[in-house]
């Protein structure tokens, strides 16, 4: 698939149909997770894959942001033990753009494996570490709710306003 | 007694009520009204399953805030509708009982 059509046709989809999402697939997006940069390549991070039924209605349950169940969820954390000793104090805010760019990475691989996904930061960060029986230096800091889905829902408009040649308020990149 | 369904869902309510309740600290002021309606939404649906309940219009009400819920991600005008048609329905009902 172009990475252009990846950028521009997927979308965010909430729910999905009960078809379960294949483990291969969830291996080769978990896979290309890991091939996002980091800051001063520390890898301040771990994806834990959920798809045990229960585990999943669970992590829904503190999740207000889930609004469906879904067969697979990936969690990514940030490892603060990692970042901190690795990346300085800095290292905590870095370790979440990091945490931010593997996520594109997933949503890109999973649409163009044919599956709809979803980020969703709207979960309890405590309740879910209980869950998934994380030390305390792990945080989860975003889930990627995965699955089949028929929807195809119109994009919303982009704001092509904010994007300048040279330096803030110059010449339009879009006009 | 309580059936073990109406427990299992009302426990996954708590859950989602308080996670909200302490996510909505930091959200966005908008997700507020839609965690509450959402509840709304939930209590309809595991409601309306049961006897002894008005179904009819337990189903009625979720389907128009299931309908109009998401409309405050683009259209609050839509959502504000939404919410004003609930609260109108129930405020019917009401006067009914």
């Amino acid at each position: 698939m172009e990475l252009e059509k990846a950028i521009m046709e997927r979308r965010s989809i909430r729910q999905f149909t009960d078809k379960p999402v294949e483990k291969e697939k969830l291996q080769e997006l978990l896979e290309a997770a890991i091939w996002s940069p980091t800051a001063g390549n520390i890898q301040p991070w771990v994806f834990i894959c959920v798809t045990d039924p229960k585990m999943v209605h669970n992590i829904r349950v503190v999740s207000p942001g889930m609004l469906w169940s879904t067969s697979a969820v990936i969690c990514i954390c940030s490892d603060q033990q990692k970042a901190l000793r690795a990346g300085g104090k800095g290292g905590a805010v870095l370790s979440l753009f990091d945490c931010a760019m593997a996520a594109q990475n997933i949503l890109l691989r999973a649409f163009d494996l044919g599956l709809c996904s979803c980020v969703i930061r709207s979960f309890n960060q405590a309740a879910v570490r209980e869950l998934l029986d994380a030390p305390e230096h792990i945080h989860p800091e975003l889930l990627i709710i995965l699955g089949y889905s028929d929807q195809s829902p119109k994009p919303p408009p982009r704001n092509t306003d904010i994007l300048f040649w040279e330096a803030f308020g110059g010449e339009g990149v879009l006009k | 007694m309580i059936d073990t369904e109406l427990y299992r869902e009302l426990i996954d309510l708590i859950s989602y009520m308080t996670t909200s309740a302490r996510g909505l600290i930091e959200e966005p002021q908008l997700y507020g009204p839609f965690r509450l309606i959402e509840g709304v939404s939930r209590i309809c649906g595991f409601l309306e399953k049961r006897e002894g309940v008005d179904s009819e219009f337990l189903s009625q009400l979720r389907e128009r805030i299931d309908q109009g819920k998401f409309s405050v991600m683009f259209d609050v005008e839509a959502f504000t509708t939404m919410l004003d048609e609930a609260v109108l329905m129930i405020a019917r009902k009401l006067k009914e009982t």
